[in-house]
């Protein structure tokens, strides 16, 4: 029980970074391989705001969501906008999104060094909660309750609101979109901010969680984030939070009944059994090709 | 002085050599990033099971790439058979994900010394290095202006009309899949004996990911393109460093930018900036070659038995009844949406009846990606909306169309043979050819992308017709045309007529279709509604209702 809430736990990390990678992908249809940049910046933004400056964690939380939407921003005109149009965007904005991340991690070890930085010791409450038999942390809980949250947030947003319809109608046709009166690019702009928010407010958790922040942390989330999108169907927001919670079951199990050293095949492994048995993932719709 | 810059030599031959496992299938439009755990399996297999000592006198390099090519394409091919159904970024992370489960498996393994990996003696010299790059290079100039080169880059530019042309996608996409692994099999193998050592983590994601972003810095347009970016990529540090640059976050920050500044003002990469100067051009000299002679009048060419195409419960084409005679023009007309174009990619091969039978030049209609044996047995055709592979040339264009008329050449360009040129020289007297027949040979060197829309229209046919088709289907080709043009069109269908191909002519203009055709069917809600000579179809009621309302204008009645 207690491994199955541990898996919980990252796995709601997982699925928060998730969210964001596949909301740009299942609305602009673009890879942003700068995601994984923006988690690790904020992870070591958020160090920095809570160990130098004495902030709490309970306002380091959306200082890192507003840093990481205007992230999204500078990631969307910088890599993203000036391709429009063009014939290989695709393979185009991989790279370019390659690049800006990079940036972004030199800017940081400018700043930061490439040291592994750490909290202070005394910079959350050690409130323990007994459930059961089960220990549960009061970061845990706010790991969880976070990420639910702005989860239900833009599950909300999506589905309800003018924003939501926009985005909705350019992941359906960006010109009849426009057509319709949609400022696309303003759209465009507001899904990168919205998607860099999400994986910069992960980044903070999971520097919380493991109580450290490395340079290298990128790509491993990035590895995993690709898979879950994959295993949850590309662009599905609901398939993304499921299977980022399956991912961290999965990996938990994994560690218990495997060995730790095996604990990184399982996130390919499924999502190389998804692949082949269903490429749509399992919960994305299957796409039909016109003549 | 060159002694200094011997490690940075070869590392960029080495690195050149990495891209061009990326650039094997980018140039037929797949992403791939698998290639770092090919390389490392290789890489193992190589200098593990190697001894370190010569082999009969061989040093373990001689040995050990030809090894781990061979480890490279075999688990390509492995890896290939489940994975190239998938497109895009699908493959990308497949590929990506089987490179991650290669990296911990080799980890947790025993026989490659784990996380520790391998040490090796150093054997790779910049010599070595660069003559392996030249080899490779050396392929992919000639694989450039070979049948199977432009079969890679139709498929790139547009997979449905490439398998329109016979163009066989599964295999080709294969192939270039297989030549990634080898190439990526020896980079492991040179990698090895140039660092030392090898580890499991020296291929992981970074390095897939740099392998790919040299190769698209460099370009996927030309051969050289990864050697472009490898020079580029790899001296950036270098240069820094020689001018002194040492701030361990700079070096970083500025590849980051150079790399963003490549990508996004050079769109064709570095090797866009190179004109190319080898575009194949047209020799008149040189006449259009001997093909077969096609079917004498009335051989049948097409026959459809109650054939049907439902998508759920949406009938698009119903219980259809054809019979199609060589030499004969075809006109199929009706409202829009009435299964025009279904009926004809049923004909085509690019999707499989759901109910009933047909024959087409002998091929009874089938399973689907059967799209190529129907080219291969003479049906070729234009789509509604043009497919051209716009960053090929208009003669290039043609010359994809003539793939089915022509043989591979890839091998024995490989070999200079003088036969590999005829036969160049006949594909290309064969296109061009085609191209005057449509009034576009002075345009032969453009590219198709820059054409203007009746040209477009105009180079669909000679494509199409560069593979000497026996039944040739047009779909729509008059949209957007005016009078005279159409007028031309008209004429230009009649004398090929004449010459023995028989055409199914899909078309909107009616006033054409009835001057053009010798035979009318009229299509509607998917099944048909009147067959006959034009001057019979023109009076007919029931297609006046059908096409102009009971109550329309006359003026297209002819």
């Amino acid at each position: 029980m207690q491994q199955v809430l541990n898996g919980i736990f990252a796995g709601s990390i997982y699925a928060l970074f998730a969210i964001g990678f596949t909301l740009v992908f299942g609305v602009l249809d673009r890879l942003n391989l700068a995601h994984a940049a923006v988690f690790t910046t904020s992870a070591y933004v958020g160090i920095e705001l809570v160990a130098d400056l004495g902030l709490s964690i309970w306002l380091a939380i959306p200082a890192v969501l507003v840093m990481g939407a205007v992230l999204g921003l500078v990631i969307e005109r910088v890599a993203f906008r000036p391709l429009k149009g063009r014939h290989d965007a695709h393979f185009a904005g991989l790279i370019s999104s390659i690049a800006v991340g990079g940036m972004f991690l030199a800017l940081l070890q400018a700043r930061y060094g490439p040291d592994t930085r750490r909290f202070p010791a005394d910079a959350f409450p050690s409130t323990d909660f007994e459930l059961g038999g089960v220990r549960i942390t009061l970061l845990q809980l706010v790991i969880l309750g976070v990420s639910l949250g702005l989860m239900l947030g833009l599950a909300y947003l999506v589905n309800r609101t003018r924003l939501g319809r926009g985005m909705r109608a350019v992941a359906e046709n960006p010109h009849a979109a426009a057509v319709l009166g949609v400022n696309v690019d303003r759209v465009t702009a507001t899904t990168f901010a919205i998607s860099s928010a999400l994986g910069a407010v992960a980044g903070v958790l999971l520097a919380f969680y493991v109580n450290s922040a490395q340079m290298t942390m990128g790509f491993n989330i990035e590895l995993k984030g690709l898979a879950v999108i994959i295993v949850g169907g590309m662009g599905s927001l609901k398939g993304a939070m499921i299977g980022g919670i399956a991912l961290g079951l999965a990996e938990v199990f994994a560690v218990q009944y495997v060995g730790s050293s095996w604990r990184d095949v399982v996130a390919f492994g499924l999502l190389f059994g998804i692949l082949l048995l269903r490429p749509q993932g399992l919960f994305g719709a299957r796409q039909v090709r016109e003549v | 002085m060159l002694g200094d810059y011997t490690a940075t030599l070869t590392l960029i031959a080495l690195t050149a050599i990495f891209a061009y496992s990326f650039y094997a299938v980018l140039m037929a439009g797949q992403l791939s990033l698998g290639q770092a755990g090919l390389a490392s399996l290789a890489g193992f297999s190589a200098t593990v099971v190697m001894p370190d000592s010569p082999v009969v006198g061989l040093s373990p390099l001689v040995v050990g790439i030809p090894v781990g090519m061979l480890v490279g394409a075999c688990v390509a091919f492995l890896l290939g058979l489940p994975v190239m159904r998938l497109r895009g970024v699908f493959l990308a992370i497949a590929t990506l994900g089987f490179a991650e489960m290669v990296r911990i498996v080799l980890i947790n393994a025993e026989w490659t010394g784990g996380a520790q990996g391998t040490s090796v003696p150093k054997l790779v010299t910049p010599g070595i290095a660069w003559g392996c790059l030249l080899l490779v290079a050396y392929w992919f100039w000639r694989l450039g202006g070979s049948r199977f080169g432009r079969g890679l880059a139709a498929i790139r530019e547009d997979e449905l009309a490439a398998r329109a042309m016979g163009v066989h996608i599964s295999r080709y996409r294969m192939a270039a899949f297989v030549t990634s692994g080898a190439i990526a099999g020896m980079y492991g193998v040179l990698l090895a004996y140039f660092s030392r050592f090898i580890t499991p983590d020296d291929f992981g994601f970074a390095a897939a990911v740099d392998g790919l972003v040299t190769a698209v810095v460099g370009g996927s347009l030309l051969f050289l393109g990864p050697l472009l970016g490898s020079g580029f990529l790899t001296s950036v540090p270098e240069i820094q460093r020689a001018l002194g640059v040492e701030a361990g976050w700079i070096r970083p920050f500025l590849s980051g930018l150079l790399l963003l500044v490549v990508i996004l003002f050079l769109p064709g990469g570095l090797s866009s900036l190179i004109p190319r100067w080898r575009t194949p051009r047209l020799d008149p000299s040189i006449p259009a070659p001997e093909l077969p002679a096609l079917p004498p009048p009335g051989t049948s060419v097409l026959s459809l038995k109650g054939l049907g195409k439902a998508y759920g419960g949406l009938h698009a084409v119903r219980s259809v009844d054809l019979e199609l005679g060589s030499g004969e023009i075809l006109g199929l007309i009706g409202p829009n949406g009435a299964g025009k174009t279904t009926l004809v990619n049923l004909i085509s091969g690019l999707s499989v009846p759901t109910s009933g039978t047909g024959t087409v030049l002998g091929i009874p209609l089938g399973p689907e990606g059967q799209g190529h044996r129907f080219a291969r047995a003479g049906v070729s055709r234009t789509f509604q909306h043009s497919k051209l592979f716009d960053r090929l040339t208009v003669l290039e264009n043609a010359l994809v169309g003539a793939h089915v008329v022509t043989r591979p050449t890839l091998l024995r360009r490989l070999l200079w043979l003088p036969s590999a040129r005829r036969d160049e020289q006949r594909a290309l007297a064969q296109a061009g050819a085609q191209l005057a027949r449509v009034g576009l040979a002075d345009r032969a060197g453009v590219n198709a992308g820059a054409l203007s829309y009746g040209d477009r229209r105009r180079l669909e046919i000679a494509r199409a017709l560069a593979a000497h088709p026996t039944l040739l289907i047009l779909d729509e080709p008059a949209a957007g045309m005016n009078h005279v043009e159409a007028q031309e069109l008209s004429t230009l269908i009649r004398t090929l007529a004449e010459d023995g191909i028989t055409v199914l002519l899909i078309e909107h203009n009616v006033r054409m279709v009835l001057e053009t055709c010798t035979r009318i069917v009229v299509l509607n809600f998917g099944g048909v509604i009147a067959a006959g000579d034009p001057a019979t179809i023109a009076k007919d009621p029931v297609v006046i209702e059908a096409y102009l309302g009971s109550d329309g204008p006359a003026d297209s009645r002819v």
